[in-house]
């Protein structure tokens, strides 16, 4: 309990307002890490994340620093830029990922082959940034009529027009397509800092961290600023800081230009590092994941931006089909075992879980085996060391199409089954839901991780939304009637 | 710039009737966005997908009944077996997803079920991917019931019902165009005159309000999203029997315009959604036929933002008075 | 203080899985990591050998980009089946097409696995194009069963690299344009592109090559992947166009399109490139299709219907088979010793002579060294002629020339 809190206040519910107290006192790593972000000061946090981030190249080999480690912080820098718009203006843009897509073609067209321009970046990067923010600026001008939905449809409108221009329309300028039409613009010059061309991934990587710690701070001050307070007023209740005498407007178009400064850096960052760019890298998946980022790290807090970054790319990565599939199955193995340990109580209902897999897999492959050899006669895809074990406990028919989809589909209904049920049942049903997943992990999803990798993705998402709506670092509301 | 074609009136004729078919197909699936978002003010994402599972239930339901070369019933009974099982198979689902995804995050932010809605949506997409793969499955409408669909001689859906300034206007159209109306006037009706009808209209008002006056607002939000999603599979058949190839991908795509339909023609209103489906099929229509594919596009985005600007509610919509 | 003890625990906890993932996740040995994966490193090949495909698999282009997979891993199926001391895994890369961010961690990825000795793919010129630095820097070499834009050849700066079982635009282009005019003396002439980098050119080197000999060309354009319905671009195209080129991929939306154009009576014939040669999906009566000229009944395809075809031959994918042997036999070779480094790979590819007997797509697959003509470093040379069918009345594909 904080000091204080014993003295009753007024109008206020004690009961109501101490929920987040009793939430606290439950325990569980979610509270243990919202402690601390509560606890630890931010010069504390920041410095963490930079020596963690540092370590990276030192022990991850170039596929997955690029995989996981560029593409993160692009991410993150992408996320932080949203954030100001939606986390602290509480604007709904979902045109965002075209000012993301201005910003690196702009950036390609001043420093490529496309027309021989190739000025170096300490002209070009803070070039691109002004006019995205000021592209930004542009878009926001439709605010001032637009409410909530209706902003976020014109900026969706932008989005996608910004797309069908840059594949479609592609206008003839100075003889020459400006944007490339379906092909785009390749050969993008790396960004260089002053003449020192950044070129390889390790290169890349600490710069990107560099120019990531830099958005940090900045946000940071910002967002503790005297525009950063009316921003959060703004996000609360737009009818209150505009009685207040808040310019809502202006800085509505403020959030604007600033998350736009921010895509338009990303997209320079970007284009260098992929050297080529084209129309489908700006399309609508990618709003969607820098939302989801967003969101899931919990809206307006900036470390939850990054943890989301983090959550986000690093699973999708881990599921990526061009991991060793007997590795991915150590590792789903491994990501259901711990989930287990993490979240059933007490130790020996965890046992009886596991006992009861591990019985009812060899048993009911043992029975199948038994009615019928070819229900179980199917091969175990890339076994490996487990291959033996694997094939006498899951059951595997060989052709077994029709009977990993019908597995899918009720490990699916399992799945929803036991969200609602509670106690003693739930544990029983734990128990084939279970062994299901393995089976259908077996017979379905090594054999098209990519597929199985969105899936569980998409599961992902809902269950992390489900479990904490308010993303993982945001601060629950209540609402008192 | 493609020059537009020189005005005749048979091509405008032409490109109306398909634009108001279209339209329609839009309008169903943004009647669903606008009659969640009312009651929940929920941007539902996976209702795209939704409509994706109807065309592939009636895609099932047509193999199962012999395949589309050479179908085991009549075709009339066919269709509406088929309209019939998808209806029923995504207002199911749509409850499902309700119950699953949304029913948690009712006192949330309004952004969280935004994602939960996007990870219901990337799931239902793959799932389908997962178990009916990537190809494309045909409704083969065009020789669907026909005589002799090997020799691919077209079957009665693509026959001229009737010609109007010489263009033809197919069975299939007027199905689709009098589907729709029949489906758009029980809404309204259902709406209007029953119980449920009320309990929803006071549920989208206040629903706290609404709940104290001991409507049970949970049954009416699973009611809302299965008409909806009822309303999504219909227009998921329909898709198929008017353009045959369905695909895995294909709610993504038509769920954007469906939300774009919604939001144009006033979010929230139910004659709006419609009115918004057909501006939105218009224009594609109108653009597609007058400047070809490379303005087109743009040309749609640029009619409904005018839109919006012009009526920053949308069409139909109400200007949302905010008590201070 | 049980909080923080929790937070530590929860976190020593997060970055041991983190560890494992990633010791796991680049290559197959878990130990220590080490840039060993480059152009040089020396590798012991063992009884399992790895060969890399990199397709969309998922996302937008799915349907063709799992039809590329599913002939290479059946490639890999023979193999296995006939061999009896080595076998081939497939390790994917979802590439994702349009997305190009997506194919180039796949090609970080895969230059990075030091198993890797070559791979299938990626599909899309322009993932070609982001893909050449990273697998250059790793030495991997990279045959593509579908990448057709020319001047990934002919620019020369792929050479040793990149190497493709499929004709390039110019090559295609030329010889449906004469067709057009020469042999079905059209004079009135739709080209319709569907806005990506395969068709726009194609269709760019058709248009020109047909005016030049005086058709009158009209060009539109239509995005392929999201449009559903083409009754626009119908109504667009008079009554009195004799043909339309439609050099796209996605074989159902050429069937669409030919049959809404069928249904509102007009009777232009439709001509197809080599992406449309789909037996299964595009069947319009009296259209055209062109094509390398493949052995349609070689038992091969046969028994891909049978198997992992399901019902369909999915020809778009067969080039990607004829890749996955190229890059296989190589490996091979290079493997014979017991061991092989990236560079003997890719020089055993250069030197691919596989027989017509042996080769799927129906004449000897050599690559050419030296640019000549319309052909760069990595191109087939093939026969000139890319063969041109008809489909009859009841949907068959007959070869015409």
């Amino acid at each position: 309990m904080e000091a204080g809190e014993d003295r009753p206040r007024v109008g206020v519910d004690d009961w109501v307002a101490s929920v987040e107290t009793r939430k606290e006192r439950r325990g569980g790593f979610a509270a243990a890490g919202r402690w601390v972000d509560a606890h630890l000061p931010p010069w504390a946090r920041l410095a963490i994340f930079a020596a963690l981030a540092a370590t990276l190249p030192l022990w991850m080999d170039r596929g997955d620093l690029f995989a996981y480690g560029i593409f993160t912080l692009i991410y993150i820098m992408l996320g932080l830029g949203l954030n100001v718009v939606v986390g602290y203006a509480g604007l709904l843009d979902l045109g965002y990922v075209a000012l993301f897509g201005f910003g690196a073609y702009f950036y390609a067209l001043l420093s490529s082959e496309q027309y021989g321009i190739h000025w170096p970046s300490w002209i070009s990067i803070p070039l691109v940034v002004t006019s995205t923010a000021l592209l930004g600026l542009v878009l926001g001008i439709p605010s001032r009529r637009l409410l909530g939905d209706y902003l976020a449809i014109v900026t969706l409108f932008f989005g996608q027009a910004f797309v069908v221009f840059v594949n479609a329309a592609n206008p003839t300028v100075a003889g020459k397509g400006l944007t490339g039409g379906p092909n785009g613009i390749a050969d993008i010059d790396p960004n260089d800092i002053f003449g020192y061309e950044l070129i390889s991934r390790t290169q890349q990587y600490y710069f990107i961290l560099g120019v990531v710690l830099l958005i940090l701070i900045g946000l940071h001050f910002l967002s503790e600023s005297r525009t950063g307070r009316a921003w959060r007023a703004l996000r609360e209740d737009p009818l209150a800081a505009e009685a207040m005498s808040m310019p809502v407007n202006r800085l509505k178009l403020m959030a604007f230009a600033f998350g736009a400064a921010i895509a338009g850096l990303a997209g320079c960052i970007f284009a260098a590092v992929l050297t080529a760019v084209t129309s489908g890298n700006f399309g609508l998946p990618i709003l969607i994941t820098i939302y989801a980022v967003v969101i899931l790290g919990g809206i307006g807090s900036l470390t939850g931006v990054v943890i989301g970054a983090i959550v986000i790319n690093v699973s999708f990565q881990f599921l990526a089909p061009e991991n060793p599939q007997d590795n991915a199955r150590l590792l789903f193995y491994a990501v259901i075992v711990l989930l287990l340990v993490l979240g059933v109580r007490p130790w020996w209902r965890l046992s009886v879980v596991f006992a009861g897999v591990a019985a009812l897999g060899f048993v009911a492959n043992a029975v199948a085996g038994a009615i019928d050899s070819s229900w179980t006669s199917g091969a175990v895809v890339e076994g490996g060391r487990l291959a033996g074990v694997i094939s006498d406990w899951v059951i595997i028919p060989s052709g077994h199409d029709r009977f990993a989809n019908i597995a899918y589909i009720a490990l699916v209904v399992l799945v929803l089954t036991l969200t609602r049920v509670h106690g003693w049942w739930r544990t029983i049903v734990m128990i084939p839901t279970i062994y299901l997943a393995f089976v259908v992990w077996e017979t379905s999803f090594v054999e098209q991780p990519s597929v199985a990798r969105w899936i569980l993705f998409g599961a992902l998402l809902v269950f992390l939304m489900t479990v904490r709506p308010q993303g993982l670092l945001g601060t629950p509301r209540v609402e008192i009637v | 710039m493609d020059l537009p074609l020189a005005f005749n009136s048979e091509l405008f004729t032409q490109l109306l009737v398909n634009g108001l078919t279209l339209g329609s197909l839009y309008g169903l699936i943004a009647l669903g966005y606008s009659m969640v978002y009312g009651i929940l003010k929920l941007l539902n994402f996976a209702h795209g997908d939704v409509y994706m599972i109807g065309a592939f239930v009636g895609y099932g339901v047509l193999t199962l009944l012999g395949g589309p070369l050479s179908p085991n019933v009549a075709l009339a009974p066919l269709i509406v077996f088929m309209f019939l099982a998808a209806m029923l198979a995504c207002g199911a689902l749509g409850v499902v997803i309700e119950r699953f995804a949304y029913r948690p995050l009712r006192d949330a932010p309004r952004i969280a079920p935004l994602i939960s809605a996007l990870g219901v949506s990337f799931f239902l997409q793959n799932s389908a991917l997962l178990l009916f793969g990537a190809q494309f499955r045909s409704y083969d409408s065009f020789v669907l019931g026909s005589p002799n669909p090997e020799f691919f001689e077209p079957g009665p859906l693509t026959d001229a019902v009737f010609v109007v300034n010489g263009v033809n206007v197919q069975l299939i159209q007027v199905i689709v165009l009098a589907t729709t109306a029949v489906l758009m006037v029980a809404l309204t009706l259902l709406v209007a005159k029953t119980r449920i009808g009320k309990a929803m209209r006071a549920t989208s008002f206040d629903r706290e309000a609404a709940a104290m006056m001991g409507i049970d607002t949970d049954r009416v939000i699973a009611s809302t999203f299965f008409i909806g999603s009822v309303l999504a599979g219909a227009a998921g058949v329909m898709f198929g029997l008017l353009f045959s190839q369905v695909f895995h991908f294909m709610g993504f795509l038509a769920g954007l315009k469906g939300f774009t339909a919604a939001v144009v023609g006033g979010i929230g209103s139910i004659p709006g959604a419609m009115l918004g489906g057909l501006l939105v099929g218009l224009a594609e229509a109108f653009a597609g036929g007058y400047l070809g594919g490379r303005w087109a596009d743009l040309t749609v985005f640029g009619i409904l933002i005018l839109v919006l600007l012009i009526r920053p509610s949308g069409l139909l919509g109400t200007r949302a008075i905010q008590k201070v | 203080m049980r909080k923080a003890l929790t937070a530590a625990l929860t976190a020593l906890a997060a970055l041991a899985t983190l560890a494992v993932a990633a010791g796991t996740a680049g290559g197959s040995t878990a130990t220590a990591k080490s840039p060993t994966a480059s152009d040089t490193a020396m590798i012991t090949c063992g009884r399992t050998r790895t060969l890399g495909v990199a397709a969309p698999i998922t996302g937008a282009a799915a349907s063709i980009g799992t039809q590329q997979l599913r002939w290479a891993r059946y490639w890999v199926t023979r193999y296995n089946a006939r061999s009896r001391r080595t076998k081939f895994r497939v390790v994917q890369g979802d590439t994702q097409l349009p997305d190009t961010a997506q194919a180039i961690q796949v090609a970080e990825r895969f230059a990075s696995n030091s198993q890797m000795l070559g791979m299938v793919g990626p599909a899309g010129s322009q993932e070609v194009q982001v893909s050449t630095a990273p697998l250059r820097r790793g030495g991997i070499v990279n045959v593509s069963g579908s990448a057709t834009r020319t001047s990934l050849t002919t620019d020369s700066t792929r050479r040793g690299y990149f190497f493709r079982t499929v004709p390039n635009d110019d090559q295609q282009g030329p010889r449906v344009a004469n067709y057009i005019r020469g042999t079905l003396r059209h004079t009135r002439v739709a080209v319709v592109d569907a806005q990506n980098s395969y068709s726009t050119g194609l269709s760019d080197t058709v248009q020109s090559v047909l005016r030049s000999r005086g058709v009158t060309v009209q060009r539109e354009s239509v995005n392929e992947a999201d449009t559903t319905d083409f009754s626009s671009l119908v109504a667009r195209i008079p009554a009195n166009t004799q043909s339309v080129y439609i050099p796209w991929q996605l074989a159902p939306k050429a069937q669409l399109f030919g049959q809404q154009l069928r249904a509102a009576g007009k009777r232009a014939v439709l001509f197809g490139s080599d992406g449309l040669f789909d037996p299964d999906s595009f069947r319009i009566p009296g259209s055209f299709v062109s094509f390398f000229p493949i052995n349609l009944s070689s038992p091969v395809i046969r028994a891909y219907r049978r198997g992992p075809g399901r019902g369909k031959s999915e020809l778009f994918g067969l080039p990607s088979y004829a890749a996955a042997d190229v890059v296989g036999k190589a490996i091979d070779k290079a493997c014979a010793n017991g061991t092989a480094t990236r560079a003997e790979v890719r020089r055993f590819v250069n030197q691919t002579n596989i027989p017509k007997a042996q080769s799927l797509l129906g004449f000897r697959i050599k690559f050419v060294q030296r640019r000549q003509g319309v052909l760069g470093p990595g191109d087939m040379a093939t026969p000139a002629n890319f063969g041109i069918y008809r489909i009859n009345n009841r949907g068959a594909y007959v070869r015409v020339s």
